[in-house]
């Protein structure tokens, strides 16, 4: 193990958690096959995700188990993906495997969610011999049509120049049937459909060079456009792979499941052992520590509950549970184990079946349709229009060149820079904004996040940081007594910050009768003919309350004595302020949230009085409202964090979960903004409605060259060298004037 | 099933390394040697043996083949094994790679200065040493495949990758460039002539750089690079990209040898325009491979092995931006023929293979003798004064080429030559000469500094023959019913037997069909050249055998100042029955395509047997041995029969007149030479040489020039 | 200039043979992972010995 030390600077894992976790549940066959990729009687190999590791030594103890387990074969690490793969011996086990990994502080991510499949790189894996044949063919084409170019004569070529052209046959073949098969597919499914879009003007390109080149080689020796036409599928595939960014270690596709555990701890006959989770039956006494999730719906039996449902339903402050009340499915417990008893089965738990309506049940729909395909409409009828119209004029003239000039229009009308514009300059911008955190599904949403109008908030957890705040006390000593009574004041309030003043004092605390909340000021309370009040300025000392840049203050005066304030940073996020105000300027805001109202007052304060702000927001309410705006035709962006926000961020056009570490996140979401990048938000937003700048700037560009090369088409003067410089010339700088704008761009705005 | 315990086979990477030490030394004091003899023409020592025209190909086989090649095998053998999991699949045949690969070498070095040699750049082994080398390579080849079928670790990283381009290409290259029909035992005939043979072979002969001098050191980067910094490669997918693209590029770039020749016009373009393509794959590696080195440059200030990859990766951006330069027409007018290509391989050589060389020795031997270097203070000196070694090689260099090829093309303003005589270039490049040669002895000295190093860590240490190493064997969990019955059949054979069946039969069918196919393609497009005659035809093999070709071009260009110098410039069509092209490609001295009829035969008798008798100050040696050996009259039958094979149109029974026709010439040339007071034997190999001289050019009636 | 043919022909099988080559290497996945090999060539393996067995596991 010595190595493991020398490798890097930071190596290892801190190991959390000091309980033993009790694996026994990997042992049911079903829960196997989640994890086990191929087995037979003597081997197996198991796949897991592991997104602790982190550098070089991480990758070197995870390739390095059979030092720790002789019966561990080999294990193979993929960093980018995250995830180890186990070959191994049958005399161990899963079980033991996962153990021994927990042991070291790589415990996998073992959770309910179903195997993901492998879809993503077998379609990787298709581009990449498309684009390997392709280039192959366009190299060797374009050798072989160089003689032409250099204008090798018949006679010194001695059939050089007939073989070279019938080589180029063969060679564009493939490519025709093949790599570029897509195209042609999708172009005769829209045009099925009666849509005209992108892919129609380049099949039509395709087809036409490569029957133009046959015609032109086998009738009249002459040499083809085959180069021209292999180039366009080389480039045109580049082009889609470049904006195949997929992001390995983040699953879009994941959903609820993945926030259940796999096993939980069940009490049977006096003893605990772990089943799977998916094995609860009805009655099963089921064992739930500090911090784990809530299965299945069930009645609580022994222990104290303190259930946080911020993360289903939105609600702040968690509920206290009595013996023999219900506790749903979902809600984490937050004090001490806790011992309940399943009333039903996973399937038919709130959970599950908050997740089974229906917005989940579709694939999302792009609603609108790209700008590049938009123009590839009217791109394809002006140019056909103008092959016929050309063609039928020269047909006075000379029947000839009349077909000569309708396949060489439609040749060098060239979508090309509408069929790679888009990939490159939204696949550049997709992984500037993936540098600054920001993970879009794929480019498409970056054109979306142009037409957006409205953009709906959720609270808790997406304006607020969830967790511990930071809490400081500014004033005179709290003495015990003191002390006493501000905690027994706020003990009443459901306000999210007297939760925090609660926990941030020490000592005792009653319950009293004499309280009152005034809401968007402060609370009052009255304990043995103490007055304590708590809150704003104004109610304490009749001054204006005081947010400045996310923190919130609450003054406290006992027997209106001023005795203090609590300073609460980083309650709201940092530079909430400047986000709120760039964006209102530019959208309509709405802050939904499936907490009280208590905060209205302060969020007016961010968001101004012409916002919308909604409480008591249950998830379904979400959606429906969403649902509502998209009615009136505005178009939604959903930033929200959370289950209880899954299925309006489904609704929402685009929907963005924020979360504090990319591993966890909302299901559903078009996008993850890691919290560490909210500030940028707006930059964000800013540089998708530049890039689509960019994008209409390049299609202009890419008209000028379509003009020179109409221009030669027109008058019957477009040679094969002409077409086969025009293409890659226009290719290329298409590709390097995207490319330079958005990168300029975005060193200019400090994204890069 | 468990983990697997095996070994490292150290032993033959320190056979390989001992080797590379050994033959290093003796190239480049070949080198060293003839850098002198370009200004000090006595160090030829009278001999034959040591004449620069016969040791030429001494050297460039022995710093490529012997030093390089040996390098590349001990890279190799270390960082496949290393990367496969594996031990190399069979002892035996590393072994008899490395004794069969060594004998070649000492072949070479016996047969090259004796003379026996085929003139084809690089490739000047006869055909006995050409069958040697087929089966050796493809026993490393074979060891190499098995190694990689047999490996532990799923994943091929890129370094292997480039080793098996460089097995895969070589073979096809050596294979298509070697095919010729032996006349004797070491002499044969190259089955292509004239302009298809130049093609041929610079087609051979710039792949042999792209995949003999690159492809093999790239792979060895990718490897030593990361291990010695201690990083991963800058980019991998780079890497990757990177080395598809220059595969499939490379190929193509050979015709930049071959500029204003007599090679068609769109062939020329052909190669300009993909030379300048091979610019972006070969930047990406030089990128990738310097970037590596991001956040560690200040390690390379102290660490010497660094030093030497550094200098070897930038001097490959250098030569791989220069090449395309210089096939760029209006630059290769200049610089063919002259200096500057001689400079520009040796940044190449001393810079990138060179360097890399050491930096991979230094990282290599204390390791496998698990100790420290020696002296990390003598390894920076040597970084210094290698580098220093080539500053002094290269700067001088680049000065005489341009000087050469500006000399050559200047005109007075009346419009003559401003230097009609060719000698005045030579002398003028004396001094840069002297200076390169400085050069050369600094990089020598470096190089001995190394093997001194080297020698006493070796001493210092313990040797480890077999590293211990552990890895589980790849499990292939097959899946049965996923594959067809086709693949299933392949499967059942072994796949070393179809690799074997599939290259015997790629050399059966193009040793048979490519003769006989350019056979009938060879008509010959101007009427009045006409095949050699028998004298001329031994005369042409004893300028080969005296490697004539080394010094002097047979290829005038169609530029005024060569016409103006030579005469007509060179058709395509003069060349059909040249079996091999003798087109050379440095002008040490002047071009020789047009000198028949330009001297008398007096002039050549007296020339031979001391060039300074008629060009004072020349630096040609002198050839006294060909006044007393004779040519073998018995073999002439034989060496018209083959030539007819090849396609040249002797009559049928041609071969029993021949010896008839040869006597008649001979005493001709010698009854002229006694009538002006030459002591002339018509037996003897100066009358050979001279009827083929004289015979040169002499196809195309055109008028003589009035030249001295 | 027929011999253009032979070269021809012979560099289109060596591209061939790299072709096969790559469709090879990607279909057994090759290039699925594009960056944890050049981690992984700069560890040693060292075979454990006997001693590190009584030192524990880390």
């Amino acid at each position: 193990m010595c190595t493991y030390y020398s490798i890097s600077d930071a190596p290892g894992i801190n190991k959390k958690d000091e309980n033993k976790r009790n694996y026994d549940f990997l042992d049911d066959p079903d829960i196997k096959t989640k994890f086990v990729d191929i087995s037979d009687d003597r081997i197996s190999k198991a796949i897991f995700s592991i997104p602790q590791m982190h550098c070089s030594s991480c990758i070197w103890i995870l390739e390095n188990l059979n030092r720790l387990d002789n019966d561990i074969l080999s294990s193979q690490v993929n960093f980018l993906q995250k995830s180890l793969s186990v070959t191994y011996n049958n005399k161990t086990s899963l079980k033991k495997i996962v153990t021994l990994l927990d042991s070291i502080g790589y415990e996998p991510l073992l959770n309910l969610e179903e195997k993901r499949d492998s879809k993503n790189s077998s379609e990787l894996r298709k581009l990449y011999y498309k684009i390997g044949i392709a280039g192959f063919c366009f190299g060797n084409i374009m050798m072989l049509s160089f003689p032409e170019y250099l204008s090798i004569s018949p006679q010194d070529s001695a059939g050089l120049d007939t073989l070279f052209n019938y080589l180029n046959i063969l060679l564009s073949i493939p490519v025709f049937f093949y790599s570029g098969s897509e195209y042609l597919i999708s172009a005769y499914k829209s045009l099925k459909n009666k849509i005209v879009n992108i892919d129609v003007p380049i099949a039509l390109g395709i087809i036409v060079l490569f029957l133009r080149s046959l015609v032109e080689i086998i009738f009249f020796s002459n040499a083809g456009y085959l180069d021209s036409m292999t180039g366009l599928v080389f480039f045109l595939l580049l082009g889609k792979l470049f904006q195949t960014k997929t992001y390995d270690a983040l699953n879009f596709e994941r959903n609820y499941k993945s926030y259940f555990p796999l096993g939980i701890t069940i009490r049977k006959n006096n003893s605990e052992t772990t089943i799977p989770v998916e094995k609860i039956e009805v009655g099963d006494r089921l064992i739930i520590r500090n911090g784990e999730l809530i299965p299945v719906d069930s009645v609580l039996i022994k222990g104290n509950g303190t259930i946080d449902y911020s993360f289903v339903t939105g609600e702040a402050l968690p509920v206290k549970k009595e013996q023999g009340e219900i506790i749903y499915a979902g809600g984490k417990q937050t004090g001490g184990a806790i011992e309940i008893e399943s009333i039903k089965e996973i399937s038919q738990s709130y959970l599950t079946r908050l997740w089974n309506n229906k917005i989940f049940s579709k694939q999302k729909e792009m609603n609108s349709i790209s700008l590049a395909n938009y123009i590839s409409k009217y791109f394809t009828f002006i140019v056909l229009g103008l092959a016929i119209v050309s063609s039928g004029i020269w047909m006075f003239y000379d029947t000839n060149t009349a077909m000569n000039v309708f396949t060489a229009i439609l040749i060098v009308a060239c979508p090309c820079a509408l069929a790679l514009s888009t990939p490159f300059t939204s696949g550049n911008a997709l992984r500037i904004m993936g540098r600054n955190n920001f993970y879009l599904r794929n480019v498409d949403l970056i054109e979306e996040l142009t037409k957006i109008t409205d953009i709906v908030f959720d609270k808790t957890g997406t304006l607020t940081i969830s967790g511990k705040a930071n809490i400081k006390y500014e004033g005179m000593e709290l003495t015990t007594k003191k002390k006493f009574l501000i905690k027994s004041a706020v003990r009443n309030s459901t306000h999210p910050l007297s939760k925090m003043i609660f926990d941030y004092l020490e000592g005792h605390y009653i319950i009293i009768e004499k309280f009152e909340e005034i809401a968007g000021e402060g609370i009052y309370a009255e304990i043995n003919r103490s007055t304590i009040k708590l809150g704003s300025l104004l109610l304490v000392n009749k001054e204006k309350f005081d947010i400045s840049g996310g923190n919130s203050v609450v003054h406290c005066s006992i027997n209106d004595e001023y005795i203090g304030k609590f300073i609460i940073n980083n309650f709201y996020r940092e530079n909430l302020t400047n986000l709120a105000k760039e964006l209102k300027s530019k959208y309509n805001i709405h802050v939904l949230s499936g907490d009280n109202k208590s905060e209205h007052e302060n969020l007016k304060r961010f968001f101004g009085n012409d916002s919308i702000y909604l409480f008591d927001q249950s998830p379904q309410d979400k959606l429906d409202y969403i649902a509502a705006l998209q009615n009136a035709d505005k178009k939604v962006l959903m930033m929200g964090d959370g289950l209880n926000d899954a299925g309006a961020l489904r609704q929402s056009d685009i929907g963005i979960s924020i979360s504090e570490d990319k591993s966890n996140f909302s299901p559903s979401c078009d996008g993850i903004l890691e919290a560490k990048s909210f500030d940028l938000f707006t930059k964000f937003l800013n540089f998708a409605i530049y890039s689509k700048k960019i994008i209409i700037a390049s299609f202009i560009i890419s008209f000028v060259y379509n003009f020179f090369g109409l221009y030669f088409a027109i008058s019957g003067n477009l040679t094969p060298i002409l077409a086969a410089i025009l293409m890659p010339i226009s290719s290329i700088s298409i590709v390097i004037f995207t490319t330079t704008g958005t990168n300029l761009y975005a060193k200019k705005r400090g994204l890069i | 099933m468990n983990v697997e315990k095996f070994s490292y086979d150290n032993n033959i990477v320190r056979l390989f390394i001992y080797a590379s030490l050994v033959f290093g030394f003796v190239g480049m004091l070949v080198g060293l040697i003839m850098a002198i003899q370009l200004y000090y023409p006595e160090l030829n020592l009278g001999i034959s043996y040591t004449t620069f025209g016969r040791i030429r190909p001494l050297h460039t086989n022995a710093v490529i083949f012997a030093f390089v090649g040996n390098i590349i095998f001990a890279g190799v053998y270390y960082s496949l094994q290393r990367l496969t999991k594996a031990r190399m699949y069979n002892d035996f045949l590393s072994k008899f790679h490395f004794w069969g690969w060594q004998t070649i070498i000492v072949a070479a070095a016996i047969t090259l200065p004796l003379g026996l040699t085929s003139s084809k750049e690089y490739a000047e082994l006869e055909w006995p040493i050409d069958i040697a080398i087929a089966i050796v390579w493809l026993v490393f080849g074979v060891n190499m495949i098995m190694t990689i079928i047999k490996r532990r670790e799923e994943h091929m990283y890129v370094a292997i990758w480039f080793y098996i381009a460089t097995f895969v290409t070589v073979t096809v290259l050596h294979v298509v460039n070697s095919i010729e029909i032996p006349l004797t035992l070491f002499k044969s005939y190259s089955v292509y002539a004239g302009v298809q043979d130049a093609l041929v072979q610079w087609w051979y002969g710039h792949n042999a750089v792209a995949f003999f001098l690159t492809t093999p050191y790239l792979g060895l980067m990718y490897y030593f690079l990361p291990k010695a910094a201690n990083r991963p490669v800058y980019s991998y997918r780079l890497s990757i990209l990177h080395f598809w693209a220059l595969i499939f590029l490379y190929i193509w770039a050979g015709p930049h040898h071959l500029l204003y020749s007599a090679l068609p016009d769109w062939a020329q373009s052909l190669g300009t325009v993909f030379s300048i393509m091979l610019i972006a794959p070969s930047w990406g590696g030089m990128l990738n491979g310097l970037l590596t080195l991001r956040g560690a440059w200040d390690r390379v200030r102290t660490d010497p092995i660094l030093k030497f990859m550094v200098v070897a990766v930038t001097a490959y951006g250098m030569a791989t931006f220069e090449g395309p330069m210089l096939s760029l027409r209006g630059v290769n007018a200049i610089a063919h023929f002259t200096d500057w290509i001689v400079a520009h391989v040796h940044i190449g050589a001393l810079g990138w293979n060179g360097f890399l060389s050491f930096g991979m020795l230094y990282w290599i031997v204390p390791r496998m003798w698990k100790t420290d270097l020696y002296s990390k203070k003598l390894a920076n000196l040597h970084f210094w004064i290698g580098t220093l070694g080539i500053v002094f090689y290269s700067v001088p260099m680049y000065w005489s080429g341009i000087a050469q090829a500006l000399m050559w093309k200047q005109f007075t303003p009346l419009g003559i030559l401003q230097y009609p005589n060719f000698l005045e270039t030579t002398l003028q490049i004396i001094p840069m000469h002297i200076m390169r040669s400085f050069g050369g002895l600094l990089y020598l000295t470096g190089f001995i500094m190394m093997i001194y190093n080297l020698a006493v860590t070796i001493k210092l240490g313990t040797f480890v023959r077999d590293e211990e190493a552990e890895a589980a064997p790849l499990i292939k969990v097959k899946d049965e019913f996923k594959r067809g019955l086709i693949h299933r059949w392949l499967e059942k054979r072994p796949i070393k037997f179809a690799l074997l069946s599939t290259v015997v039969i790629l050399i059966g069918g193009a040793v048979e069909f490519i003769p006989t196919y350019l056979v009938k393609s060879n008509i010959p497009t101007i009427a009045s050249v006409k095949p050699y005659s028998p004298l001329e035809l031994h005369g042409r093999d004893i300028y080969i055998r005296e490697g004539c070709n080394n010094c002097h071009s047979q290829l005038v260009r169609p530029f005024r100042s060569e016409t103006e110098r030579y005469g007509e410039y060179s058709k395509a069509g003069e060349y059909v029955y040249d079996h091999p092209f003798l087109w050379g490609s440095k002008r040490t001295g002047p071009d020789l395509h047009r000198i028949g009829g330009k001297y008398g035969n007096l002039w050549h008798f007296m020339h031979m047997e001391d060039p300074r008798t008629m060009s004072p100050g020349s630096i040609m040696p002198p050839y006294p041995w060909l006044y007393t050996e004779k040519y073998d009259r018995e073999l002439t039958p034989k060496m018209i029969s083959v030539m007819r094979t090849l396609g040249v149109p002797y009559e049928e029974g041609y071969e029993k007149f021949a010896n008839d026709d040869l006597e008649l010439q001979a005493k001709k040339i010698s009854d002229d030479l006694l009538q002006s007071g030459a002591d002339a034997d018509p037996e003897t190999d100066i009358i050979a040489l001279i009827a083929y001289l004289q015979r040169l050019g002499t196809d195309i009636k055109s008028k003589p020039l009035n030249g001295k | 200039m027929s011999v253009i043919i032979v070269l021809i022909g012979f560099s289109l099988l060596v591209a061939i043979i790299f072709l096969i080559l790559f469709i090879r290497a990607v279909k057994s996945g090759q290039f699925d992972d594009k960056y944890t090999p050049s981690i992984r060539i700069l560890f040693d393996d060292e075979p454990k010995k006997e001693k590190d067995k009584k030192h524990g596991s880390s």
